[in-house]
């Protein structure tokens, strides 16, 4: 036997990534081809519509702000657009509510049909959306939720459930059983543990799954705009009643598509941490 | 602190076909160091976590101080267990994590920030108390969770499930020392989980050995190293282990290479009369001499600083003898091998059943 002994169990730093040359020119230039459409729109938000129509101006020559003004100003528009935040905060809050039980039960305890229930669930995500217009018109007129934020953001979970569980499951799997087990071993019971230490290390997961959530919730047309009429109407149903007898209102519509991309821009800010981190550690 | 049985203890994973631990009887004195050791998957950790309450065994009692606890939850048996990998909680600072065990039983403040500061001091983490655990090496990750299960005071038993394994080498023995040094003034009743016989030799006051869910043999270190009960133990104890040669016995007369080597004299009221047995020495009791004894073949002469080991063939075996320097031995040359009959067992279907005793003549 030699008797040079060997150090092992000391995890060496991670490696640092080689850096690709001229990464940061390139990122720069993608954003900047991807930000030309959305420039763009932002320009003829706040250009009049006649000038939108004469032609092609880089620089607006004249400014308005009648589109933000009517937008905020006018019932119609503003309102669809609190209905649509409404039900994609309240559809995000209630997936994610219900995924996490679902998605902890199906990382720690294997049940009967354990396996068949997690793909049925995502089976439901293949089925078109239009599959499901006829049946919840009908069953939403009977019991009430037609017309309503509520009505939508259930209508929604169909969708967002099952992609929260999947989404969830994989973060849930990342944390090993022994952290909940050493929680018991210290006397906590399970609804205290999930509450005080495993929802706190798990919170990029559900960052990532909130952010899915609302994004298709806030994406969502066809469900959105069959359930409801008046009452709960979405502001993408909104956008497609610009045709005003003086023609389409090119302004107004710019104006309604910066304002709805604008929550997409400002749940990727806010989650944008965990994103990166969500990304590299869960399964999505 | 308390006296620990085990009734009939088992447990199954898929609901009776195999069992992972099979049914076995033990009782662990009150404040004593015991060890659990055994290869990989022979159900170490499901004895662990069964007496901790993670796990309901399928089928036998737990007791503690004779009260039956076996169908108490974790939070009521209290008892304190570390894992083998570092679980702690990265929301919190190391000084909270240490903190964790204790918060949750209504100890006072200033109780808490005592013991935590007497932990770190023990372990030499008070420098890192303010720290996020995940920032830390990965030793020092383990040193925390060892902290944890070392925090709190009134607990029946401390459970550590290889604890070690990711601690660096040297490190390994100072830690060893403390923990040893800790359990001897504070006299908690320890098991401890481990693969690595020298760790469990000279840590615990009673080892027990499992094997393929088994107990093997359950004794001090001398009893395993000097009277195994278990060929396995004979073999997984002890560097190198102890040898096995297939031998015959005619008349009570052992017989190995057609020669007799001895009389049998059996422990358990087994007939040793007749039949084929396996001889069982541990490189330690084999010396070579000049005059007579078994011949031999010395292959090959190992020198381990210390000591040197002979290697030879006997009766189809590999054996190995375990020599002083003095001895004058070459490899190549003939030697006459003299068995110590004391320590020379006969173990039949893997179980010791007598020893070698002097011809009878
Ligand atoms: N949750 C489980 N479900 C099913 N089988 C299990 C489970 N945990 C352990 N086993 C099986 O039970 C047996 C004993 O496992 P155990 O973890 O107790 O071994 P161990 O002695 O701790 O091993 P190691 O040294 O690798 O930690 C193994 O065969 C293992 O595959
Ligand atoms: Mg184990």
């Amino acid at each position: 036997m030699t008797s040079t002994t060997t150090t092992k169990g000391v995890l060496s730093p991670r490696k640092k990534k080689a850096s690709l040359p001229w990464s940061g020119l390139m990122f720069w230039i993608i954003i900047a081809i991807w930000m030309i459409p959305v420039a763009w729109l932002v320009l003829m938000s706040i250009r009049p519509s006649a000038d939108i129509l004469a032609g092609l101006e880089i620089i607006p020559s004249r400014i308005t702000f009648d589109g933000y003004i009517t937008f905020l100003s006018k019932d119609i528009w503003y309102g669809a657009y609190l209905n649509s935040l409404t039900y994609s905060t309240l559809n995000t809050v209630m997936s994610v509510t219900v995924a996490l039980p679902a998605a902890y039960a199906f990382s720690r305890f294997s049940f009967a049909g354990d396996k068949h229930l997690f793909f049925w669930l995502l089976t439901n995500r293949m089925a078109p959306a239009a599959v499901f217009l006829l049946p919840f018109f009908n069953m939403y007129k009977a019991v009430g939720l037609f017309d309503t934020n509520l009505g939508v953001a259930i209508a929604h979970m169909l969708f967002n459930v099952p992609l929260a569980v999947w989404i969830l499951e994989g973060f849930i799997s990342g944390i090993p059983r022994e952290v909940d087990e050493t929680a018991a071993i210290d006397g906590y019971s399970l609804p205290r543990f999930f509450i005080k230490i495993f929802l706190p290390m798990i919170r990029s997961g559900i960052g990532v799954t909130a952010f899915f959530c609302f994004m298709f919730s806030w994406v969502e047309l066809l469900i959105a705009r069959t359930i409801t009429s008046t009452e709960a109407k979405p502001i993408s149903a909104a956008m497609t009643r610009t045709v005003t007898s003086g023609g389409l209102d090119w302004t107004l519509l710019s104006t309604a598509g910066v304002m709805t991309i604008l929550p997409g821009i400002l749940a990727i800010w806010f989650v944008r941490k965990y994103i990166a981190k969500g990304f590299a550690l869960g399964r999505v | 602190m308390a006296e620990i049985r085990l009734e009939n203890l088992g447990h199954s994973y898929d609901g009776g076909t195999t069992y992972a631990l099979n049914p076995l009887n033990l009782t662990w004195k009150d404040g004593n160091a015991i060890a659990l050791l055994g290869p990989s998957g022979c159900g170490k950790t499901t004895l662990l976590n069964i007496i901790s309450g993670l796990i309901t065994p399928s089928s036998g009692r737990v007791y503690f101080d004779g009260v039956d606890v076996t169908e108490s939850d974790t939070a009521r048996r209290n008892v304190a267990q570390v894992f083998q990998f570092p679980v702690l909680y990265d929301t919190m600072t190391v000084s909270q994590n240490l903190a964790f065990p204790l918060k949750n039983r209504g100890i006072s403040k200033d109780e808490i920030s005592k013991r935590i500061a007497e932990v770190a001091e023990l372990l030499d983490l008070t420098k890192y108390l303010d720290e996020r655990p995940l920032r830390l090496r990965s030793d020092l990750q383990q040193l925390v969770s060892l902290g944890r299960g070392l925090v709190r005071k009134d607990v029946p038993a401390i459970l550590f499930d290889e604890p070690l394994t990711v601690i660096d080498q040297n490190f390994k023995w100072t830690l060893r020392g403390r923990l040893k040094e800790l359990h001897r003034v504070t006299k908690h009743t320890l098991v401890y989980v481990t693969h690595d016989q020298t760790e469990a030799l000279t840590f615990a006051d009673e080892v027990v050995v499992l094997n393929e869910g088994s107990v093997v043999q359950s004794g001090s270190s001398a009893d395993l190293f000097l009277q195994p009960e278990h060929e396995f133990v004979g073999f997984f104890i002890g560097s190198p282990g102890m040898n096995f040669l297939n031998a015959s016995i005619t008349n009570g007369l052992v017989v190995l290479n057609n020669q007799e080597i001895g009389s049998a004299k059996s422990f358990g009221g087994q007939n040793l009369d007749s039949g084929s047995v396996r001889i069982g020495v541990r490189p330690e009791f084999l010396t070579i001499s000049n005059s007579n004894g078994l011949p031999v073949q010395i292959d090959r002469v190992e020198n381990r600083g210390g000591y040197q080991l002979a290697h030879f063939e006997l009766a189809g075996s590999k054996t190995i003898a375990k020599l002083s320097n003095e001895t004058k031995v070459a490899s190549g040359q003939s030697a006459n091998l003299v068995f110590d009959q004391e320590r020379t067992y006969l173990f039949r279907e893997s179980q010791l059943c007598g020893r070698l005793v002097s011809k009878v003549s």
